[in-house]
């Protein structure tokens, strides 16, 4: 499996689209809502460059933990996994290297979108704050991870994608990514509190203030993430 | 001593249709077998089930004694599909070193390479290659594991007439050091040229298994036509090898086992014949006799 696991990350590293969906729109989101929309106005939020590049960091790892799946639905309706059965690679080899893989490559668009706020964004943070936003904000889109991988098994190529465009958006927006949860109406703003990407964010914009993720927080990620996965072992188990 | 395939009543159907039929078949080590039927017989469900990509709804499958997935598991087959898919973005050195890494004992990367012909365009991403190109890559991975049992399922298909012979002389090479290689045609002389015994497989169903002299006599069959003027049916039907004799006119076509004795036997005979020419009977049309029409 080190093999095929050696494969995946070359992959993930040198695969120039992906790279500019998960790095260059983040940035180009970011770089739009701080220094051409008026977008903080009425939110109250006080460091809007901090909360965005926060908000802007989740999303574009957020999007590299759910399009694993991606990869994984087209790879499956080509043929790759009836190839991969008549090697020795045990059953969840192939799923165990797409994901680490695939979270391996979530790092660089959180780490881009936190250089662009330090350098471009004017954000000033303690040293230990920044240390402590990459791997929340990484622990933070794991539900997406095992979501996509349940969609990845569950449709084939390029309905796959289309299904993850939706699901990504639909929850970034929901989940206050795009533009806070203050700004959306009540009723949605109820619904937000206890979607995953809104706690995705959550872990990182407390952190900002330098507090610890909330129990809530912890028990919706926690939530998702359990029933995300037991959604894609079951899909899984179907493919095969 | 531990069979390296079998299959016991096997039987799958997809839909209304019987794909495989009540399958008996045993292959034992160090066999080339080829797996031999017009498109549609089971061939490919058949490879399937032994491999363990496909539950037989009755019957059981085995490999080198053991379940098809655990045997699969062990290392010790390497199988090139039909519809096994490659991931595009990847160079096929990268694709070869990943696969064999998979398998304990693999051959070393530049040795798999040379075998399955894919040194000249190694560095090349897989998305950029030809049909024939890809196949090769397919043969490469099968062998990069060095598998005691090699299952080939038309291995051939989209190769060039060179890229063949180079296939078949590597298959004949593993037969040679006793491995095992099971693969399936629906060509005869593939069969024939490459395999000691041929499985010939109809409408999912085995309908015979024998060495390939005793194969290629049942299907084999030419054709001998010629011109002759007031032929006998009977007299031509007791020339050596002919089954069969069709007269129309002065034209006559003789169905043959053995087109040479038959040839021989004719000229002795008869002063007449002119304007004769011979030609191998094709396949589908020895499986619709063998099978009495029934394709």
């Amino acid at each position: 499996m080190g093999s095929l696991l050696r494969l995946e990350i070359a992959r993930t590293f040198r695969n120039p689209v992906s790279m500019v969906f998960l790095i260059g729109f983040p940035l180009a989101l970011y770089l739009l809502w701080t220094k051409v929309l008026p977008v903080s106005a009425g939110t109250g939020i006080t460091d809007f460059a901090a909360y965005s590049m926060v908000s802007m960091a989740t999303y574009g790892s957020l999007g590299g933990a759910l399009f694993i799946g991606g990869a994984i639905a087209l790879e499956r309706t080509g043929g790759w996994l009836r190839q991969l059965a008549v090697t020795p690679l045990p059953g969840h080899g192939y799923v165990v290297a797409k994901l680490v893989a695939g979270m391996l490559g979530v790092l660089p668009s959180i780490v881009a979108v936190l250089a662009a706020g330090a350098a471009l964004g004017g954000v000033r943070l303690a040293g230990t704050t920044w240390v402590v936003l990459v791997p929340l904000i990484w622990l933070g889109v794991l539900p997406f991870a095992a979501l996509g991988v349940a969609l990845g098994y569950s449709l084939a190529g390029q309905s796959a994608n289309m299904a993850m465009i939706v699901v990504y958006f639909g929850l970034s927006v929901l989940g206050g990514l795009w533009v806070p949860v203050e700004a959306l109406p009540d009723g949605l703003r109820a619904v937000a509190e206890y979607s995953p990407a809104y706690q995705a964010g959550s872990l990182g914009w407390r952190a900002l203030d330098g507090l610890a993720p909330t129990g809530t927080a912890v028990a919706v990620l926690a939530g998702w993430t359990l029933l995300f996965c037991a959604l894609a072992v079951w899909r899984y188990r179907r493919a095969l | 001593m531990e069979t390296a395939m079998r299959l016991t009543d096997v039987r799958k159907r997809y839909g209304g249709v019987a794909a495989l039929d009540g399958v008996d078949l045993e292959i034992r080590p160090g066999e080339t077998v080829a797996v031999l039927g017009p498109n549609g017989a089971g061939k490919t469900t058949l490879l399937s089930v032994a491999l363990g990509l496909v539950d037989p709804d009755a019957g059981t499958a085995s490999l080198l004694g053991g379940s098809p997935a655990a045997t699969v598991g062990t290392g010790r087959v390497g199988a090139l599909l039909q519809d096994g898919g490659l991931i595009d973005d990847v160079r096929v050195d990268e694709l070869v070193t990943a696969v064999a890494g998979m398998y304990p004992a693999p051959v070393p990367v530049h040795e798999v390479l040379t075998a399955a012909g894919l040194t000249e365009f190694a560095t090349r991403r897989v998305h950029g290659l030809s049909g024939g190109q890809r196949q090769r890559v397919r043969f490469g991975l099968a062998l990069a594991g060095d598998p005691r049992l090699l299952v080939l399922d038309e291995p051939t298909v989209g190769l060039d007439v060179e890229s063949r012979r180079a296939l078949w002389r590597r298959v004949r090479e593993r037969a040679a050091l006793g491995h095992t290689v099971i693969f399936s045609t629906h060509y005869l002389a593939e069969a024939a040229d490459n395999a000691h015994r041929i499985v010939l497989l109809a409408r999912g169903k085995v309908i015979a298994d024998g060495d390939v002299a005793r194969i290629t006599s049942m299907v084999g069959d030419g054709e001998v036509r010629f011109r002759l003027d007031g032929a006998d049916r009977q007299a031509l039907n007791r020339l050596p090898g002919v089954h069969a004799v069709q007269v129309d006119g002065t034209a006559v076509t003789l169905t043959t086992g053995d087109p040479d004795a038959t040839l021989r036997a004719l000229f002795a005979a008869y002063d007449g014949v002119r304007g004769v020419r011979t030609a191998g009977a094709d396949l589908e049309t020895a499986f619709v006799r063998l099978t009495g029409g029934e394709l």
